[in-house]
């Protein structure tokens, strides 16, 4: 190859056994879409209905499994080179920015092109049981894959060249590519019909998520019954933009990409209370909870680790935590007026979806980040033996940890509460389904604290951590909605509910009547499995903090 | 040595499958004293630290620690010393003040106590100028005061350092020489591994050598130097390097056949080991000048810890980790 970045990369990669997993796994997961959904009937749906929703489902998952397994690889690329000094060695060689650059690019590019590549046989097959077209359907299917690879691959590396650790580099690529392919339809959701320069703003935001490009070519123009249907005119915006975007990180992490990207010094530490009684009461203005004051000595009141993992963090500082509580606050005051304003078009159940929707949301992006390190950043910094050797026992150390996840948990969802009061104002007879959205929402961030920990724990890399947590989170949140978008055809009630129960979104959608979950029971079953689960994670968790901390 | 001892390893060994990483180490070292831990990279210096933190369970043999067993009472172990690995965590976003109260606060001191603590051991490691910083914004030196701060936090016993001096620039590595002798003078006892062996030299009272997991030799510094010195250290300088070659042939001839004859053209200087006597010296020093060559210098170097280190370093394994054990062994 004329490039050696390319070779060492991908060889690199498919070296991994993650990869190999990886690989294992999503054609594991093909297989078994085409087998479930293959006619067993003697005779074939003439009109191609039936291939069209195996066809349906199987563009979806791909396009699901791009955003669960891509973004790793070139999120902890440059980070890793440059924490490791190797990207000083390579800026070091006759190689250019270019070659560079693109070498990386391409590398994860490649991994991309293979994961659509292993996926041909089962659209193949889809295509073989006629319905679906070569040119309009597979083709225009896979461009948008490809260029979703691209544009992610792409923004993963931006991310990766301006992160200063490869969990943080991880943490922000998946935030960033959940917020590009789902919270870009909100707006559009939200105003749809409204006409004037909003909703084509709105319209044209929607454009950048490659859900609404691919539902076209799919068949499914309107997955969430809400009016909001696709056109192929998304599609074409969404390869203009996505090529635009892609553009544009490139040229931005190829700027990033000199010797100034090692010169980031960490501030040594100034103190607020040595500084002048001027510059204090400003301060004092701005921030609630000044960072900068002398904090006080622990109380003994209080688990030693649960203050050292809030002090650690750099958003789980206090005045940190009460930014994104009031941006929280914020938020779910805005929808509650939205509710107001908008009950002709919509029900207060609507506007409770989108907040549960906002919710759950913002515990799936917080919690990974939050819990998965807990163990293993502690194996991975040298630090776990230094808890080791005091005398706290492993429950403390546990409880202490896990409390600081669910502290600042509970402050996000008490945060968003006043959203749900207005509703109950409203609409009073609403209060029981808010009382169990409430219930619903606390199981949900008790289930991602503890499973994601318990992954984390199994982990001695935090970033591989944090990445397989991400992605047994959103693949819990997302795939069982894909069986729901194959609701009744080609999945039955009875399918879609027993999928449903393990997806804490929809378990909470269906508590308040969300248009599309209405006709689902999943409660209390669903509250039976995640406690299940919740349960063996923290027993999990307990055994794997126990042999850690004994003698080897 | 009289006094009690406070680390007491009997017979201490190590296993990974068939490899052997500690090899019934024995040694005793008392209250107060300074023990200097020294062996090339897979020595078993680290094995032996970790087992007497509690950090790893021993395949053989016992360690105790004011008379706590290291596997057995782990717990008290925790109290009684006070480690600071090669590579300890330093928690993002902490300053220096905080994080030594967390570990303040998680060895159970009470904040009162603690608030006065961490002023006592911020001043013994000279780091109270640095209170309001940032861990991970500290150099290296810096970094490893704040470390042995916090092994001070709960006033342990024993004070166990792997590697302090590692990394550390000549400026830093005097003062942490200072800051081990001033824990020292404290009344601790202290177990120091390091491979800058001056350093060692100047602030242990006893040094323990070990390769592949065997000791090899324990005792002070001349204890140690007078039991390799059966061998001394001889160096011939000759004017120019031209006849180098010859000299150290006749050198090779005029001393035991196992001897170690090295060239050094560089320095234009033949360096050798032997136990032969003064007379056979002389000897050799008129044949060296009988072949005309010109020597102009003709001594002995005096042993030091380096010295006595490559020695051990270099000598074979003998499997069982006693046959070589040299010095003088306590207990």
């Amino acid at each position: 190859m004329a490039n050696p970045i390319i070779q060492r990369e991908l060889v690199g990669m498919l070296r991994e056994r993650r990869t190999f997993a990886a690989f294992a796994l999503l054609s594991l997961a093909f297989s078994m879409t085409i087998l479930v959904r293959w006619p067993t009937e003697p005779r074939m749906a003439l009109s191609g209905s039936r291939s069209m929703e195996v066809f349906r489902l199987f563009m979806l998952g791909l396009l699901v499994a791009l955003h669960l397994l891509l973004p790793v690889f070139p999120a902890t690329s440059l980070v890793r080179e440059r924490n490791r000094g190797t990207l000083a060695l390579l800026l070091n060689t006759p190689l250019g920015l270019w070659k560079i650059y693109s070498g990386k690019l391409l590398a994860v590019f490649g991994l991309a092109a293979l994961m659509l590549f292993i996926s041909l046989p089962g659209a193949a097959a889809c295509y073989a049981l006629g319905g679906v077209s070569l040119g309009e359907g597979l083709g225009g299917c896979y461009l948008i894959l490809a260029l979703t690879s691209l544009e992610l691959c792409a923004l993963s590396l931006l991310v990766s060249s301006s992160a200063s650790t490869t969990d943080g580099a991880i943490r922000w690529a998946y935030g960033l590519i959940l917020a590009l392919g789902l919270v870009t339809l909100l707006p559009h959701a939200l105003f749809v019909g409204s006409g004037g320069t909003t909703e084509l703003v709105a319209d044209w935001l929607r454009s950048l998520s490659p859900i609404a490009a691919i539902l076209p070519y799919v068949g499914a123009n309107d997955i969430a019954a809400r009016g909001t249907a696709s056109t192929g005119t998304v599609s074409v915006r969404f390869m203009f933009l996505s090529i635009v975007i892609t553009v544009i990180s490139s040229v931005w992490t190829m700027y990033r990409l000199r010797y100034s990207i090692f010169d980031k010094s960490r501030s040594s530490g100034t103190m607020v209370d040595d500084q002048s009684l001027q510059i204090r009461t400003m301060r004092r203005l701005f921030f609630l909870i000044d960072p900068g004051r002398r904090s006080r000595s622990m109380s003994w009141l209080v688990n030693p680790v649960m203050v050292k993992e809030f002090r650690c963090r750099k958003f789980g500082r206090l005045h940190w935590l009460l930014r994104l509580v009031a941006a929280c606050a914020v938020i779910a005051l805005g929808l509650a007026i939205l509710t107001t304003t908008r009950m002709v078009a919509w029900d207060v159940g609507t506007i409770g979806g989108i907040l549960v929707i906002l919710q759950v949301t913002l515990l799936v992006l917080i919690t990974p980040s939050l819990a998965a390190g807990l163990i293993c950043a502690e194996r991975e910094s040298g630090g776990w033996v230094m808890l080791q050797m005091t005398p706290m026992s492993v429950a403390r150390i546990i409880w202490g940890k896990l409390l600081s996840v669910f502290l600042t948990l509970a402050l996000v969802l008490c945060a968003t509460l006043p959203g749900y009061l207005v509703i109950i104002f409203i609409e009073p007879g609403l209060r029981a389904q808010i009382e169990r959205v409430v219930w619903c929402l606390v199981a949900t961030a008790g289930f991602a604290t503890l499973s994601t920990a318990a992954i984390g724990s199994l982990f001695r890399q935090t970033a591989m951590a944090i990445a397989t947590a991400y992605g047994f989170l959103i693949a819990v949140c997302t795939l069982p909605l894909l069986v729901w978008i194959g609701r009744d055809a080609p999945f039955g009630h009875q399918t879609v509910e027993t999928a449903l129960l393990v997806n804490p979104i929809a378990a909470t959608l269906s508590v308040i009547r969300f248009p599309g979950f209405r006709d689902y029971d999943l409660i209390p079953g669903h509250w039976w499995l995640i406690g299940i689960v919740s349960t063996a994670s923290l027993i999990l968790l307990i055994a794997q903090t126990i042999r850690l901390s004994r003698p080897q | 040595m009289t006094a009690e001892p406070v680390i007491d390893i009997r017979q201490l060994t190590k296993r990974y499958g068939e490899f052997t990483a500690l090899n019934s180490l024995t040694l005793q070292v008392p209250a107060g004293h300074v023990l200097g831990l020294i062996g090339p990279n897979g020595a078993g210096k680290t094995t032996a630290i970790r087992i007497l933190a509690g950090l790893l369970r021993p395949t053989s043999g016992t360690a105790t620690i004011a008379g706590a067993d290291c596997v057995k009472q782990a717990r008290d172990i925790k109290r009684l010393i006070g480690y600071m690995p090669d590579r300890f965590g330093s928690y993002d976003n902490m300053r220096v003040h905080e994080y030594l109260d967390f570990f303040g606060a998680a060895f159970g001191i009470p904040r009162r106590q603690r608030i006065t603590r961490i002023e006592e051991v911020m001043e013994t490691a000279g780091i109270v100028y640095m209170r309001d910083k940032f861990v991970e914004s500290l150099s290296h030196g810096m970094a490893q005061r704040v470390g042995i701060a916090r092994t001070l936090l709960h006033d342990p016993r024993v004070i166990i350092l792997d590697e302090p001096a590692n990394g550390l620039d000549p400026q830093a590595r005097i003062e942490m020489r200072e800051l081990i002798l001033k824990l020292a003078r404290l009344g601790k006892t202290v177990l120091v591994t390091s491979h800058i062996l001056p350093e060692l030299a100047r602030i242990c009272d006893t040094v323990a050598i070990m390769t592949h997991g065997c000791l090899r030799a324990f005792g002070t510094v001349d204890q140690i130097g007078h039991q390799i010195s059966q061998r001394r250290t001889m160096e011939a300088q000759l004017l120019s390097v031209d006849r180098i070659s010859l000299a150290a042939e006749i050198i090779r001839k005029g001393i035991e056949t196992d001897a170690e004859v090295i060239e050094a053209p560089a320095e234009a200087i033949v360096r050798f080991r032997t136990a032969v006597s003064e007379e056979t010296l002389g000897q050799l020093l008129s044949e060296l000048v009988r072949n005309q060559i010109p020597v102009t210098q003709f001594r002995e170097l005096q042993t030091d810890l380096e010295e006595a280190f490559m020695t051990f370093a270099n000598a074979a394994p003998t499997g069982d980790g006693k046959a070589t054990a040299a010095g003088v062994k306590h207990g």
